[in-house]
Formats: structure tokens, sequence, C-alpha cells
């Protein structure tokens, strides 16, 4: 580049950004997390459908929607998924999964969760799955490991 | 549904309000060429930057160019920097204890405008005295880190003048204190 002599090791440096930080929920999130830490799941009604996960306003019409939440599933049908082979450090399982669209049982929207199907080949768009719950809970999307195929074994 | 509300333990019973999210970005940068130039004088105890012919702005550490004058700068324009200078102004800083924050008492970051050819390096720590005798115009000489003990693992394309693993920092030489005047048209 910039230099006469030819670069024959290249030197790298390596950094890590790091920032913790907290936020308020509100009034239909909060209920959401405080939902899975329970092991339930909650959508809101929104006119004559049930969003899952919440939101806090009609996603057409901008209007503020109004907890009570109601429960859904807990199992759904994987409505599009995406195969990651190669998972990173950063996602949430250490081994070959899903990313799916999953429309639980009495929600008219999908979510996207991860589906802990084995192999590529035990996916398919339309399979009935049914959530890994983690031991410990926070109140986290987490809470729920992921999803795996209803019926145990893909 | 075979599914399971989990029956194991959850964490408090209280309605879930906030959430804690800890963002964590690695990335890794391969080190420019002037930059390795840089690190490799560095472990040397020595300074040095690149000067544009042009401008003769001098830059440490050294750039690959001159953005004033979009100018390619490499070995050529490489010169040897003196490790003794003046404080041309400084910051006090009282550390907050927020996330990652090392120092506990009030410290030093202070710009050093090195004696001819040049050059300037901001962010420096000053040592050997009490933060409240630093003054702008205090002649400094560098105090490098012991020969064995030197690394620039830290010192990337972007790291700027943090130089603490072999530089550790500027200690008063004793000189009597230089007039704001020679070194006013330099302050930043």
């Amino acid at each position: 580049m910039c230099s006469t002599r030819a670069v024959t090791e290249l030197q790298a440096t390596t950094h890590t950004i790091e920032f913790p930080y907290t936020r308020t929920l509100g009034p239909v999130i909060g209920p959401f997390l405080t939902g899975l830490r329970d092991g339930r799941i909650l959508g809101i009604r929104c006119r004559d459908r049930v969003l899952v996960p919440p939101q806090e306003y009609d996603p057409e019409t901008g209007d503020a929607l109004e907890p009570p939440l109601v429960e859904v599933g807990p199992a759904g049908t994987v409505e599009t998924w995406a195969w990651v082979s190669e998972p990173t450090r950063k996602h949430p399982l250490d081994r070959p999964f899903a990313f799916a669209l999953v429309k639980l049982d009495g929600a008219d929207t999908a979510m996207v969760h991860a589906v802990d199907a084995g192999s590529i080949d035990a996916m398919r768009t339309g399979m009935r799955v049914t959530p890994r719950w983690r031991a410990e809970r926070k109140g986290r999307i987490d809470d729920i490991e992921c999803f795996v195929p209803e019926g145990g074994a893909a | 549904m075979t599914a399971a509300k989990s029956d194991t333990a959850v964490t408090g019973d209280e309605p879930v309000t906030m959430m804690e999210y800890f963002m964590s970005l690695t990335y890794t940068d391969v080190v420019s060429p002037p930059v390795v130039r840089f690190r490799e004088a560095l472990m040397e105890g020595r300074l040095i930057a690149q000067q544009c012919p042009k401008c003769h702005l001098v830059y440490v550490p050294p750039k690959g160019y001159c953005p004033i004058d979009t100018i390619e700068l490499d070995e050529r324009n490489e010169i040897q920097l003196a490790d003794r200078g003046v404080v041309t102004n400084y910051t006090i800083v009282t550390p907050v204890q927020y996330y990652g924050q090392k120092e506990t008492e009030p410290f030093v970051r202070a710009s050093i405008l090195l004696d001819p050819p040049g050059g300037m390096l901001i962010l420096q720590d000053i040592l050997d005295i009490p933060t409240d005798e630093v003054r702008a115009g205090m002649r400094v000489e560098a105090v490098w880190a012991k020969p064995g003990e030197r690394n620039v693992d830290e010192v990337g394309n972007r790291s700027g003048s943090a130089l603490e693993g072999s530089l550790r920092g500027f200690r008063p030489t004793g000189e009597p204190d230089v007039p704001a005047d020679s070194f006013s048209d330099k302050v930043w």
C-alpha cells in the first residue's frame, strides 16, 4: 500500500468494545417477559388478531394497544426458516440450528426464534415445534432456549 | 400440546420491568505498514513519525498519507522524534466508576509538543508529580517501560497515542517552564 517494503507478515490488533446497559420495558414487553419467566408465552389483541410477540401499537394504524395480554402456544408452526450451519459465539445455540418464524397456536403473527432440529434435513416449513424452556429463567427472550420439533426427535 | 410449562425454578416473582443487555463487539484489524514500523520503533524505545514534504506537518503515529495535501507518505518521509518536550495543555480526569474504568484516583491526560523536529502526542499520562502541580509550559521527558517489559499489542491503526504498553507517560525534567507564547499556536 504505502510502504516501499513488502509486508511479509501481517500484524493484527484485537479490540473488544463493551457496553452494559439497562432499559425499561414498558407496559407490554414487561408483561411479555414476565410471562416468559413464568413459562408462558403472551400476545396482545389487535382488533381481530393476536400479535406475538406483543407490540405497544397497532402496526397498521398506530393506535395504542391495551393490555392485558393473552396466552398463546406454547406450540406452533414453522412458517419459514434459515439454516445456520456454522454458529458463531453470539448465536443462541452452539450447534447447527435454524432461525425460524414460528406462528404459535392462537397467534396471528410469527415470532423469530431458534429451532434445534438436529439437522437441516429435519427442517421443513409447516413443521410443528414446541419451546424448550431454560431451567433458570430471568425474563428474557432466551428464557426460551429454542424451539424443538413437537413429539421429540425430528 | 406436549410442551411444557416449566415447573423448574424461576428468578423472582415480581413483574419484570427492566432488561439488562450486554453489548460486546470484538474486532480484529490488520495493522497498516506505517503503524507496523511505529510499533517496531516503540519496542526499541523510539518514536517515529511521517512528515509531509509539502505542508511539513508531522504525523505521529504515521498515517501513510497527508490528509491535507492528499499526498502518500512512506518510509522516505519518516523522521525520528525527540522523546522530550513541553506540556501544551492538559486535563485532570476524575474517574467515574463506570463499567471498564480501571482508574480510581484523579489522573492527568496531557498534550505534549515534542522538541524539534516536533510532533504532538496527545492523551499522555504525567508521572512523578501531583496532579495539581501539572501546568502548561512544563518541560517533560518520556518514561519508557523497561525493554523486556514493553508490548505494543494494543497499538493499532486507530489507537492514536495510547501507547501505555511501551511509553508509560512523561515526567518533569526540572528545567524552567517554557513561556506559553512559544507553543500557543500549537495548542489543541
